[in-house]
């Protein structure tokens, strides 16, 4: 980390610990009461006997933006932590398979609330304020194991109700079902995760089922994209947020998607990048989830549009993003993207060198580190009839 | 509607549904009175595989009006890798809609179909100016030999000599083709031709149809397909179809 993105981390949690000062019994207590936005959270640690419960302010009232990604356009790095900051996880250890019983069905509740939901959580004993930043994993409010909980009544979603009561449906089925009645990916995935969907039901670590949830709609979107004319120009769109800077290439050719990233490390470049044709992507990532859910974003447009294309993203990450906060940032930052008014160009050479632009990483760099040049030597078949 | 198709032997069943399960997960067969064929391309628009099997080839055969049926590949393959070498394979179409495949004297199993997805795909038309014949198995050591540089193969044919070659970040390698080597039947040129193809569609196919398909024969033009014919029942065959990579 350069020392820019240690001066950022650092006033982000001296004001973090002011905070505490000020309200520190709020959070160091034994027990809490206040409204969840509604949140759960399933661990991977401990694997397949993991940490599973709730996420609750301290406060009572309106919290749905506390944990609602969708809506945090225009927000700041620190807003955002602030967010997850006061978010105090209750936690409870349960086997994967568990999905019944009335702790498990609790939360269930709560995940298919349409609102926020008022909860009163009893601790073994009292939470540590302290709270971690590591640079690597999403940052934490405070966590407390669970001596008891009380859960109020909520109101449910009707199709996340539906969804949930119908076993006959598989998993991938029942996520895409929710998707297409407008629920909100942050909600689909929290469904996903505490053992809501499918036939055979499991709790899923939320890492794990928010990549599973960007995969399975994005891998059904592109099927029908498939089906789609291919665009005859190239399009170059592009969007800063949270120190991420996006550019998106859209060239004609069938269906293949690239992204690739770069980031600082010690004052060198780092890049990692992964990529898929028609066929789809057959091995996990290189970059994790980040790639299935540009995948998502940038899918949905070409849906929307009618229209197949090529894809090519790069995304920089600057020292500014100090504290990852998860990769729902890369989902909304490339739906803001593709909300832009796009550079309209023929040449491909050219939409690199436009797109590169936008970042402070040089256009061979770019391409020198993806497979896309690469990949558009292979002739189609259809060139030939 | 009558159909009814018997193999002789289960060894070019085997071959025909490994060649497409390179390329596809779902394939629609079309069935006449003159035989059973498919044809489709893999999802990326690279690769085509057209397949004739005329009726003359199969141990028994009905058809008395045409007919598409549609396959999950891998539900069909398993039950396919069921039969010993000799035994034959029987398909028909049973009255509540299933496939209907008797595996030797007393397997009988029944496979749910799916809608057929079949539009008319066309064919690339391309003058092919160079051809090679040899040996299936020969091929298949010859990429084998490419492989362990690169990631393409690359074919150069001048008049009645060849050689495959291939070129990665590690190295390169030129093997020449002997036209004494028995396992090469032809070499010929009509115009000098040089043409590079990925081996990551050419190598499963190649395995797929195996020692089975004897001699086979790979014809192309300079950065133009190329397309490999494997012969299968005799007179049956698979034609393979590769588009090429080109400098861009």
């Amino acid at each position: 980390m350069s020392s820019n993105s240690q001066d950022i981390r650092r006033s982000i949690l001296s004001k973090w610990h002011e905070s505490l000062s000020k309200y520190g019994n709020l959070f160091s207590s034994d027990e809490i009461s206040g409204t969840s936005p509604p949140s759960v959270f399933v661990g991977s640690h401990n694997y397949p006997k993991v940490f599973v419960g709730p996420l609750v302010p301290p406060i009572h009232g309106n919290t749905e933006l506390l944990d609602n990604p969708e809506k945090w356009k225009g927000k700041s790095l620190e807003e955002i932590v602030n967010f997850r900051l006061n978010l105090v996880r209750g936690i409870q250890k349960i086997p994967i398979e568990q999905t019944e019983g009335r702790y498990i069905e609790n939360l269930q509740e709560v995940t298919m609330s349409s609102k926020p939901t008022d909860l009163d959580l009893i601790f073994n004993k009292k939470v540590s304020s302290n709270i971690s930043i590591n640079g690597e994993s999403a940052p934490f409010g405070p966590i407390g194991e669970i001596k008891s909980a009380k859960f109020s009544g909520s109101t449910s979603s009707k199709p996340i109700e539906k969804i949930f009561y119908d076993k006959d449906i598989n998993a991938s089925d029942a996520v895409l079902k929710l998707y297409n009645s407008g629920i909100e990916i942050s909600k689909i995935q929290k469904c996903f995760s505490i053992g809501m969907l499918g036939k055979k039901r499991k709790l899923v670590p939320t890492k794990w089922s928010i990549t599973a949830t960007d995969d399975i709609i994005s891998k059904s979107i592109v099927e029908n994209i498939l089906e789609n004319n291919i665009i005859d120009v190239c399009k170059i769109f592009s969007y800063e947020h949270l120190g991420n800077i996006f550019s998106v290439i859209l060239f004609p050719r069938r269906w293949m998607f690239e992204m690739i990233e770069a980031w600082y490390s010690n004052g060198i470049i780092g890049f990692g990048s992964d990529y898929e044709d028609a066929r789809g992507i057959k091995h996990p990532p290189r970059i994790a989830g980040a790639y299935f859910a540009a995948k998502l974003a940038v899918s949905e447009y070409l849906l929307k549009n009618k229209i197949q294309a090529g894809v090519l993203i790069f995304r920089e990450i600057r020292p500014e993003y100090s504290i990852p906060v998860g990769v729902w940032q890369v989902r909304e930052g490339i739906r803001e993207a593709m909300k832009q008014k796009p550079k309209i160009i023929t040449s491909f050479n050219e939409a690199l060198e436009i797109a590169s632009t936008k970042t402070s990483v040089s256009k061979n760099e770019w391409i020198k580190n993806g497979k896309t040049l690469d990949a558009i030597r292979q002739k189609s078949i259809l060139d030939y009839f | 509607m009558t159909f009814g198709a018997k193999t002789n032997g289960s060894d070019d069943l085997k071959a025909i549904i490994s060649a497409i399960s390179t390329l596809v997960e779902e394939a629609t067969f079309v069935a006449t009175s003159e035989g059973i064929s498919f044809r489709g391309m893999d999802p990326s628009h690279v690769a085509l595989i057209d397949i004739s099997w005329p009726n003359s080839a199969f141990e028994k055969y009905e058809c008395d009006s045409d007919i598409k049926f549609g396959v999950r590949i891998d539900e069909f393959s398993k039950l396919i890798k069921r039969a010993d070498k000799k035994d034959s394979i029987e398909i028909s179409i049973s009255e509540e809609n299933m496939l209907l495949v008797t595996v030797g004297k007393n397997k009988k199993y029944k496979i749910r179909l799916i809608e057929s997805s079949a539009t008319d795909t066309p064919l690339p038309k391309i003058p092919y100016d160079s051809k090679i014949i040899l040996t299936s198995s020969k091929f298949d050591k010859i990429l084998g030999d490419v492989q362990v540089v690169s990631d393409y193969l690359t074919i150069n044919t001048s008049e009645s000599k060849g050689d495959f070659s291939g070129k990665g970040d590690s190295g390169e390698v030129v093997i020449d083709l002997d036209k004494d080597d028995d396992d090469i039947e032809e070499i010929s040129s009509k115009s000098d031709s040089v043409g590079t193809y990925s081996l990551e569609y050419l190598n499963p196919v190649v395995k797929a149809v195996g020692s089975n398909a004897g001699f086979i024969t790979c014809e192309f033009s300079s950065a133009k397909p190329l397309r490999i014919e494997f012969k299968v029942a005799n007179i049956g065959r698979i034609h393979f179809y590769l588009a090429p990579r080109v400098e861009t």
